[in-house]
Parts: C-alpha cells; sequence; structure tokens
C-alpha cells in the first residue's frame, strides 16, 4: 500500500516537474522584482520597480532607447532649433525657449478619451502645488507655461524657463487624465497631501483611464503582485502577450527557487544579486535549463568618495597612489568574472561624451612602483611593519560602505588586500543603508574613503557630484552629491557652458575637459561601471535591456513568447 | 472582577500612551528622516525642495509637536498617510493584518494541537523511549532556524516535487471566487509557511507541557486522586493538565500576543504579504505612520493577552482571585 502510494507521489511529482519547466506562452508571463512599488501615480512615485512597471502602462513625450538616443514617443516628433519647431526668445533680458509639442492622433487613455495637452498642464499644475509632496519640483517647474493651440488641443507650446539644450529630455514629464484627477485635485488640492490619498491612482487603481501605454492595470496588491492587461486603446501595436504579472519576491535567495518553479517565468533587472546571477549563468549552461542570463552594460558608476578635506587625501599624490595600487583588472575578473567593465571615470561607455583618449584623460594602469614613489614623495614612508608612516603618524583611512551588501563587502576586502601590499592601512567601518547615505554622506561625516554607486543616465550633466555648489552643507539643507568636496573653477565654469551649449561637439568638448580635470586630480577613485542583470525564458524575443534608468519594460508590447 | 478589569483597562491605555511617546520619540532619534532620504537617492533635489517638504511633513516642528499631531488624527480615525507607498496606512495595514493573522493563527493551532499531546504524553513516560524521542524531535525542531527550513520546504515541495506553490498569499488573476475556492487557494499557500513556522514552536511548547506536566503529575493530589479509584484519563486531563495549565498560559498569553506582529523571515522567505517585513520596511525607510500603528498594535496586544492570561489563571485555578 505504502509502496503504491510512493510510487503514485513519484509520478505525479515529476507530472508537475515536466510542467514547470514548460516554456511561457503569449497567454501569461509573471515577471519577478525583489524591490518594493508604490502606487503607480507618474507624479508622486519614486521607487524603481514602479518606473518599471509604470514604463507598462504609461508613455511620455520622449524617451531613450537602449542605444542612449532620445526618441518621440507620444509627441509626433521631437521639436529642434534647426527645424524651427523651437526657437530662444528673450523675456526680461532672459533666455528662454518655446518649443512646439504636438502629441499623436491615436495617443488614448485607456477608456477611450484622446491624450491632449491640458493633460500635461494638469499634471504640472499637481506637481508644482505645495501640498503635494513631489521631491523634486524642477522638472516640472522648468516648463514656466504651456499654452494650446487654439485649433488643436493636441498640439502645444512649451516654453521653459531657461534655454537650455537638453529641453527636450522630459521623459518623466508625464500626463496624467484630466478628466479623471483634475476633479480630485480641485476637492483636495487645499488639503495637506489630500490629493495624494485621494487620487484615483490610490482608489481606483485599475481604472483604464488612468493609462495610455500598452497595458492597463489589472489588479494591484501593494507588497504582492500587480497584473497588466492589453489597452485596446493603445496608440502603438497592440501587445503580444495577453497578461503580464510582475511579482514582489523580496527575498533574493528564493527567486531562483521560485523561477525554476513556475511560479515566475523571468527575472527582472530588479531582481537578482549579481553574484546570484553568476551562480545561476553556471547551472543554466551546465544543467541546460531553458532561461537565459543577461549581463548588459550599465551607466551605473560604482566608485569611492574620497574627502579631500582629510589631510592624507588632500594631496593628490597620496589620491593617485590609491589608484595606482589597485589592479582594477583583475578585480573584475575575479570577482566578477570580466561580466563588470573597469570604470576610467564617471561617464559610462555607453554615453556619447564618453571617452578613453590617453590625449585627453589621465589612465592609471596598476603599477605598485608608480605607487610606491608617488607616497615616497609626498613624504610617507615604508616602516618594518610594513605600513607606511610621515612624522609618526601611519599612513591610515577609514573605508565604508553599506553593510550586508555583499558584493561591496567583497570589493573592499579586495581592495584593502593591495593597499596592504603598498603599506596603506585600510580600516573597514561599515554601516546600514540607511545611516550611509541618510547621515554618513548626505552631511559629509565620513572620515576617507566611501565606496558607492552613481546612477545615471546618457549625457545628464554631472553638476550634482562635482560642482562646489552641490558640496552638501546646513545652509543648502544638506542637498547636492559633491560629498568628497571637491572644488575647480575650471569645473564650474564648463558646467555652466555646458548647459547653454546647443553644439553638440562643443558639448563632448566641456565634458572632456571636466573629465581632463577629474582624472588628473583624483577626487574620487572609478571602481567598475557595473552590468544590469535579468533571466528570461529562452523563447522570449525582441527582449532589449536598457542598462540605464528607462527601463527595458518601454517596448514590452515588441516582446514575444511564441 | 469587573473593577479588576476595569483598572487593567485603564492601565493599559495609559501605558499604551506612554511608550508610543517612547518609540516616537526614539524613531525621531535615528539618524536620516524622510527628507533626508530623499535627498540621498536624488541628486536634483534643491534646497528649497529640502525647506518645503520638511514643513509639509512636519518634520520642522519639534517631536512633542509632530507627536501630538499624530495622536490627534488617530483619536479622530486617520491612521496617516505611508510616505514609502504613498496610500493611506489603513489601507496598506488592513489586509496585510489579516493575513499576517492567518498565517500566525493557523500556525499557533497546529502547533498547539500537536504539542500539547506530545508533551503530555513524554511527561505520562519520563525516560522511556518515547520521550527520548520526542526530545530528539523538539530539540531538533528549536533548533532547526527557520528560514533555513523554510528554503528547504520550498526546494522540495515546490522545486523538486513541485505540488505546492513557492510562494505568495493567493493565486493572482483568479477574480472573484466562491467562499470555498478562495479558502481552499489560501490554504494551499499557507501550508509551507505554516510548517516552517510550526516546527519551531512544537519544539517549543512540547517542552514547556512536558516539564509543566511533569511537575503537576508529582503532586500528592495526583496521588490521592489514584488513590480515590478515579480514572487515568480523569487523573492526567482533570487534575494534573489542569494544574499544569498556570505555566502554559503565561507561554500562550505571548504567543497570543505575537499574532499580529508578522514573522518577518518566514513572511520574506515565502512572499507573503504579511505585516512582518511592512513594518521592519517601515522603520528603516522612516515610514513613521506605518511604523508607530504597528507598534500601538504590538503593545496593545501584549498588555491585552497579558490581561487575558491573569483572568484565564482564576478560571484554571480557583484559587487566584482578584481584588
Amino acid at each position: 500500500m505504502l509502496n503504491k502510494f510512493a510510487k503514485g507521489f513519484m509520478l505525479a511529482a515529476s507530472l508537475f516537474a515536466a510542467q514547470s519547466f514548460a516554456a511561457p506562452t503569449n497567454a501569461e508571463l509573471k515577471i519577478g522584482i525583489s524591490q518594493e512599488f508604490e502606487t503607480l501615480n507618474p507624479i508622486i512615485m519614486t521607487m524603481s520597480a514602479s518606473a518599471y512597471m509604470y514604463r507598462m502602462v504609461g508613455r511620455s513625450l520622449v524617451n531613450l532607447t537602449p542605444e542612449g538616443k532620445w526618441v518621440a514617443q507620444l509627441a509626433k516628433e521631437i521639436p529642434t532649433l534647426e527645424k524651427g519647431t523651437a526657437k530662444i526668445i528673450e523675456e526680461g533680458g532672459k533666455k528662454k525657449i518655446v518649443a512646439t509639442w504636438e502629441i499623436l492622433d491615436k495617443a488614448s487613455w485607456g477608456d477611450g478619451k484622446p491624450v491632449i495637452c491640458q493633460d500635461f498642464i494638469t499634471a504640472r499644475e499637481i506637481a508644482i502645488s505645495p501640498t503635494v509632496s513631489v521631491g523634486e519640483k524642477e522638472q516640472w517647474t522648468q516648463v514656466e507655461k504651456i499654452d494650446i493651440d487654439t485649433k488643436n488641443p493636441k498640439k502645444c507650446f512649451f516654453k521653459y524657463d531657461k534655454a537650455k539644450w537638453d529641453f527636450y529630455q522630459l521623459a518623466q514629464f508625464f500626463p496624467v487624465p484630466t478628466h479623471l484627477e483634475k476633479a480630485v485635485f480641485d476637492k483636495y488640492s487645499k488639503q495637506k497631501e489630500g490629493y495624494e490619498k485621494n487620487s484615483n491612482y490610490v482608489r481606483n487603481p485599475t481604472n483604464p483611464g488612468l493609462y495610455n501605454g500598452p497595458y492597463v492595470v489589472s489588479e494591484v496588491k501593494l507588497g504582492s503582485h500587480v497584473a497588466f492587461a492589453p489597452n485596446p486603446h493603445f496608440y502603438g501595436k497592440q501587445t503580444n502577450i495577453k497578461k503580464v504579472i510582475v511579482k514582489l519576491i523580496p527575498n533574493t535567495g528564493t527567486m531562483e527557487a521560485n523561477l525554476r518553479s513556475g511560479t515566475i517565468d523571468m527575472i527582472s533587472v530588479l531582481g537578482l544579486d549579481f553574484d546570484q546571477a553568476l551562480a545561476f549563468d553556471k547551472k543554466t549552461k551546465a544543467e541546460g535549463l531553458p532561461y537565459v542570463v543577461h549581463f548588459v552594460p550599465s551607466v551605473t558608476y560604482e566608485h569611492i568618495d574620497l574627502k579631500l578635506e582629510n589631510p592624507i587625501l588632500s594631496d593628490v599624490r597620496v589620491r593617485k597612489a590609491l589608484l595606482y595600487s589597485i589592479n582594477r583588472d583583475d578585480l573584475v575578473k575575479a570577482l566578477f568574472e570580466g561580466k563588470q567593465q573597469v570604470a576610467l571615470h564617471n561617464v559610462s561607455p555607453k554615453d556619447p561624451w564618453f571617452t578613453a583618449d590617453p590625449k585627453i584623460i589621465t589612465l592609471y594602469r596598476y603599477s605598485k612602483r608608480e605607487a610606491g614613489k608617488l607616497l615616497d614623495e609626498a613624504g610617507w614612508k615604508m616602516g618594518a611593519d610594513g605600513y607606511r608612516s610621515k612624522d609618526g603618524k601611519r599612513l591610515s583611512l577609514a573605508f565604508q560602505t553599506t553593510a550586508g551588501n555583499k558584493t561591496r563587502e567583497l570589493v573592499q576586502v579586495y581592495l584593502q588586500n593591495q593597499w596592504k601590499q603598498s603599506g596603506i592601512e585600510v580600516l573597514i567601518k561599515n554601516e546600514p543603508a540607511r545611516v550611509f547615505f541618510a547621515e554618513t554622506m548626505t552631511k559629509r561625516k565620513f572620515e576617507g574613503l566611501s565606496l558607492f554607486a552613481w546612477v545615471s543616465s546618457p549625457e545628464n550633466s554631472p553638476r550634482s557630484t562635482v560642482s562646489s555648489k552641490a558640496i552638501p552643507t546646513s545652509a543648502n539643507g544638506w542637498s547636492g552629491q559633491n560629498f568628497h568636496g571637491w572644488k575647480n573653477a575650471t569645473v564650474d565654469k564648463d558646467l555652466d557652458a555646458l548647459d547653454l551649449e546647443f553644439d553638440a561637439k562643443k558639448r563632448a568638448d566641456l565634458v572632456h575637459e571636466i573629465l581632463k580635470l577629474y582624472t588628473a586630480e583624483v577626487p574620487v577613485l572609478p571602481l567598475y561601471y557595473r552590468s544590469d542583470i535579468s533571466v528570461t525564458p529562452k523563447n522570449l524575443k525582441n527582449y532589449k535591456m536598457s542598462g540605464h534608468q528607462f527601463y527595458e519594460t518601454n517596448n514590452i508590447e515588441d516582446w514575444n513568447l511564441n | 472582577m469587573t473593577t479588576f478589569i476595569t483598572r487593567r483597562i485603564l492601565q493599559t491605555l495609559a501605558v499604551i500612551v506612554i511608550l508610543s511617546y517612547v518609540c516616537f520619540y526614539l524613531m525621531s532619534l535615528m539618524p536620516g528622516d524622510p527628507v533626508d532620504m530623499m535627498v540621498a537617492s536624488n541628486p536634483k533635489i534643491t534646497a528649497e525642495d529640502v525647506a518645503r517638504l520638511k514643513s509639509l511633513y512636519g518634520l520642522d516642528q519639534p517631536t512633542y509637536k509632530r507627536y501630538w499631531n499624530w495622536m490627534t488624527s488617530i483619536t479622530q480615525g486617520d491612521l496617516g498617510y505611508s510616505r514609502t507607498y504613498r496610500v493611506p496606512v489603513q489601507e496598506l495595514m488592513g489586509p496585510r493584518l489579516w493575513n499576517t493573522f492567518l498565517l500566525s493563527f493557523a500556525s499557533l493551532v497546529l502547533s498547539l494541537a500537536i504539542a500539547i499531546p506530545l508533551g503530555v504524553i513524554s511527561a505520562l513516560k519520563p525516560g522511556s523511549r518515547t520521550d527520548y524521542f520526542m526530545n530528539l524531535f523538539s530539540f531538533a525542531g528549536i533548533s532547526i532556524p527557520s528560514f533555513w527550513l523554510a528554503i528547504v520546504l520550498i526546494i522540495v515541495f515546490a522545486v523538486k516535487f513541485p505540488i505546492l506553490p513557492a510562494g505568495g498569499t493567493q493565486t493572482i488573476g483568479e477574480g472573484p471566487q466562491s467562499f470555498w475556492t478562495e479558502l481552499m487557494d489560501r490554504s494551499v499557500y499557507l501550508v509551507l509557511p505554516v510548517l516552517s513556522l510550526s516546527i519551531q514552536q512544537i519544539g517549543r511548547f512540547s517542552r514547556f507541557t512536558r516539564s509543566a506536566m511533569l511537575e503537576a503529575m508529582r503532586n500528592d493530589f495526583i496521588r490521592t486522586a489514584r488513590a480515590k479509584g478515579l480514572s487515568r484519563s480523569k487523573v492526567i486531563w482533570q487534575h494534573g493538565f489542569r494544574n499544569a495549565l498556570i505555566p502554559l498560559i503565561t507561554i500562550l498569553a505571548l504567543s497570543f500576543s505575537g499574532l499580529f506582529s508578522g514573522a518577518i523571515l518566514t513572511e520574506t522567505v515565502f512572499a507573503y504579504q504579511g505585516v512582518g517585513k511592512l513594518v521592519y520596511d517601515s522603520i528603516i525607510g522612516n515610514d513613521y505612520n506605518v511604523a508607530m500603528i504597528s507598534f500601538v498594535i504590538s503593545v496593545s496586544m501584549v498588555l491585552l493577552m497579558n490581561l487575558v492570561a491573569d483572568i484565564a489563571y482564576g478560571f484554571a485555578d480557583p484559587r487566584i482571585s482578584y481584588q
């Protein structure tokens, strides 16, 4: 009897096992993410997971392609000075831009109502309201005024408060449906956070009229999942996949088990840790699993900020010696199997502004000898204990990062060992991410070296991290992210000129001048450019990871599982 | 009895108010407020944005004033707004509290149903093979880390033999279902998390039951009851077990008080939509309103269950009286 039961159980189990590896079809795709998400109100959402999902249901005037090119999306075309669809005007002695934007004729909300210019006006009005907690208002206030063409509600004229070359980069300037959201805002606009609490995105998130993308939200459970159904009113091609579910699996350690059990069909870019992806890639190849593990270079820049006020680090020779002492080629090979690229500076190879030209930037190849020479020149002499010292004081620096981040902790140990070989003592003092970012870094309380990453996008001004005006102080409310405290008058001048330069070649030249100073003065130790990772079923076609913050879900209508 | 209960309820309310202020104050001491964290993650936030947001969130006010505002909202039935999830707290926490309650309650009932008989059997035959086996089982249960057990359960029952879901709360996208279909669906998703939570609790409860029962069965009145010719089951359950109940009630009351606190590790590993991870994230993310409500619920449950335990002592042992 027991034997019969066991046989039956094994048979059933093997049948289920066979089912779990059945390739997903266009009927349904379940995507796993490990990061929390909030409500999908494009005006107030801030989480990466929300942005990942919002690209499935909402589109903006323009978007950045995985190749780093700006393209029109809800707009018919991107306005330019050359075509005359944008022009520089002067108002009160100040240069401004007026650009003509025309929305696609077929662009509609999920309830069939057309997307019109008024929807952008409503979004801007809500976003700049003092009772609505939008973090960064500048992306909304940069557009001073929107006028609608009297004959065409889909054609409008955006007046920008400054004549900046990147005026058209409005990928975060999302419209909201006036016919649904305006009444809510008018009713609650005087209450503190009244709009946010009562918006349809909170009260009735499955209303299709809230979305203009290829999908609409069909079910939301915060902390669990969001389900998406095709939007029949989408302006573009209809989706191949009939149902998409994004499921939150907070423990990355169980992500693989969920994938192999069929609970999810793929792991998004916001899913696995790097080491887990490397391990799973090997298993996939060894066991012939029906998945592809993607490693795509991204614009995320992993680096070490140096506290320039530290008397040891204020000497550029010591900073250079720190960089010469570490073998970054070896680091990426040993820890990442070469799947992440050594960083030269803060501009990634995905960016048109990137340069590796030794005539422009200073390159630092691993050289213990060069490091030793620089440290000797700086007066740091090697002692019998294997550490360098000057005036009886050991060359010792504190090294901080986010505690519990396995990859960063491994990198720390690796670097600590290499610096030791050059006679530099590095003491690890890690902190929880919350303390590290919200206190130690923001308030510039770190003492020596701080390891973390910057996420950027191609052709993004590095103002917030290198301008002397971006050094956080109590006077500026600790805003700005020039944590290292680098001050360079030429860099400040170039940054100001960069914003106003409409010639692409001249812009690149300005950035290259900044990079020249950045690599010569070494306020930061560049480590590596991170790779984005995701896992997809083998039969998923037209899947293209972007490597920047405009996620691959932006072309989800092209994904095909047939 | 009524005076005793009324007095205890009033004391409970006072303790909740005092502890909630202490908790609010301690949270305000934690490094980095919600705006600091926003600044750290967004390079484009300006000094004006910082000043505006601090004023909007009331972070520019002293702690006592912020606490008073929070308390006033609570008494008016407004639990506040989660700045992490951008939804009112009651909408965020309601379903999660229910899910956590289901998970914890199912696990507690299963644990008690297994642990009490095991403990009693063990105590009745001390030193026997059964006792040794039960002890081994109990110690193994107590020693196995629940997160490790959870992962093993997933690998065995969801990956190797996929007969149960690896995680989640219920099947997604099934739409409205009948009560029984939904109950069955939810039960399937509860099996692995309940098992993972129960193994440890069974070990703990059976050990407590065994020692309490051993102690009770050594008393003179047990010998007297046997001498009077009472049946074995009457001696065990009416005389022995009833006297063993006092320490068990204390343990049970403490366990019941955790019904709404959540089991963070189990919930995280099984992607179970409970309150445990929400509370952890709200404290880490400085989401005051969510953290404070969960704290008030936890404190209230502890105090309430202690009150229930005090009353239950009287029923279990008539020698205990309340004045």
